[in-house]
C-alpha cells in the first residue's frame, strides 16, 4: 500500500456517487471511503444518487445509513435512469462539503488514492485534481505518488486505450494525461461552473468537462492512480463506442 | 476563438507562405531558385511522413509503457473480503 500524506483540513470532502445496480459494491465502496477518510482525520460525506436500481440498491444504501449515520451516507434518489451529467447535478444541489469528488463505484477507482489528491490540492491551491492511469509521478511533483496502471486489459484494449488518448492529444491539447477518467477533485463552485455549460453526455461528458475547465483557466493537478478494470467479468469495448468517441472528440474540437 | 479556429488559423497563415513561396510570388532568402524548387513541392509529404512515424513511435511507446498492476488487483480482493465481513456483523446485506 502507497504511503498515505499526513494532511488535516477543515474542509468538508463530499462524494458523489451514481448508481445503477450496484447492490454488491455499494456497501463496500462506502467502506473503503469511510475508512480512508476516518483514517485521515477528514469531514465528509457520500451522495448516492440511484437511478431507481431494481436490484435493491437503495435498501443497502438504508442499511449503510444506519451505520455511518444519515449525516455521512445521504441517500437522493431519481425516478429513472437519467445519465451521469444530471446525476452529478442532482447531487451538488445537496452537497455540504467544500470539495467534491467523483469516481465510479465499481471498484475501478480506489478511495486510498483520495488523500493523495488532496494533498496535491492543498500544495499548489489547484482548483481541480485528477487522476491518471498513464502517468508514473504526479503532476505537480510530488514524493508519495506511485506510478499509475491498469489491471485487467489485455493489448488489444491497451491499444485501443492509447490510440483514443493520441487523437485527444493531438486535437484538443488537453494538457492532462488522462482525458477519459472520471477519477477526480473538485472545488465545489469549479464543478458547478463547468457543468452548467457541459453539453455532452456518456463519457465524452468527463472529457468535455477537462477540456472547458482547462479553456476557462482553472488550474489542474494529477495523481497516478492504479485501475482495476471490470473486477468480475471482462471489458467491452464495441465498434459503436469507438465511433461515438471520435465524434466527441470532433464535437470539442469544434465548439470549445 | 475554438481549438478548430485556431487550427484553421494556423493552417490558413502557414499554407499562404507555402503557396507564395512555391509560386516564387515571396523569395526564400537564403535558398537559390533550384534548390528552392527542389525542397518545396516535397514539404507537405513530409509534414504527411512525419506526423506518420510520430505517431507509430508514439502509439508503440506507450504501449510498451503501459503498466499492468496486478498488486492493485489482489489487494482490492483482500479488502473487499474485509470489508464483507466487518458490514455483515454491523446488518449490511452483503451476499447475494
Amino acid at each position: 500500500m502507497p504511503q498515505s500524506p499526513n494532511i488535516s483540513s477543515s474542509h468538508k470532502y463530499s462524494v458523489i456517487l451514481p448508481t445503477y445496480n450496484e447492490r454488491k459494491n455499494l456497501p463496500i465502496i462506502v467502506w473503503l471511503l469511510a475508512r480512508v477518510f476516518n483514517q485521515h482525520a477528514l469531514a465528509w460525506e457520500i451522495i448516492i444518487v440511484d437511478d431507481a436500481s431494481p436490484d435493491g440498491t437503495q435498501e443497502v444504501a438504508r442499511q449503510l445509513q444506519r451505520v455511518y449515520g444519515e449525516d455521512k451516507v445521504i441517500l437522493k434518489p431519481r425516478a429513472g435512469k437519467l445519465g451521469l451529467g444530471t446525476a452529478y447535478m442532482h447531487g451538488l444541489n445537496f452537497c455540504e462539503g467544500d470539495f467534491v469528488i467523483i469516481m465510479d463505484a465499481d471498484f475501478s477507482h480506489h478511495p486510498k488514492f483520495i488523500p493523495q489528491f488532496i494533498r496535491l490540492q492543498q500544495t499548489h491551491n489547484l482548483d481541480i485534481v485528477t487522476g491518471t492511469r498513464y502517468r508514473n509521478g504526479s503532476k505537480p511533483y510530488s514524493a508519495t505518488a506511485q506510478p499509475g496502471g491498469v489491471h485487467g486489459w489485455d493489448l488489444k484494449r491497451k491499444l485501443v486505450s492509447r490510440g483514443a488518448n493520441f487523437l485527444a492529444d493531438t486535437v484538443l491539447s488537453p494538457g492532462v494525461s488522462d482525458l477519459t477518467g472520471s477519477f477526480r477533485l473538485y472545488r465545489v463552485h469549479v464543478l458547478k461552473h463547468i457543468i452548467t455549460v457541459t453539453q455532452s453526455r456518456g463519457y465524452v461528458f468527463q472529457m468535455e468537462m477537462m477540456v472547458r475547465a482547462k479553456a476557462m483557466g482553472y488550474t489542474v493537478g494529477e495523481i497516478p492512480i492504479t485501475f482495476v478494470d471490470r473486477l468480475f467479468g471482462e471489458s467491452k469495448l464495441g465498434a459503436s463506442e469507438v465511433v461515438s468517441y471520435a465524434k466527441g472528440v470532433w464535437a470539442l474540437f469544434i465548439s470549445v | 476563438m475554438t481549438q478548430a479556429q485556431r487550427f484553421a488559423a494556423a493552417v490558413f497563415f502557414l499554407g499562404t507562405i507555402y503557396i507564395l513561396t512555391y509560386l516564387s510570388i515571396i523569395p526564400v532568402p537564403l535558398l537559390d531558385d533550384d534548390k528552392k524548387n527542389e525542397i518545396l513541392p516535397v514539404i507537405p509529404w513530409w509534414l504527411l511522413v512525419s506526423f506518420g512515424s510520430y505517431s507509430l513511435w508514439s502509439l508503440g511507446w506507450g504501449l510498451l509503457t503501459f503498466r499492468d498492476c496486478p498488486e492493485a488487483y489482489q489487494e482490492l480482493l483482500s479488502e473487499i473480503t474485509t470489508a464483507k465481513n466487518e458490514l455483515r456483523m454491523q446488518g449490511v446485506s452483503v451476499d447475494s
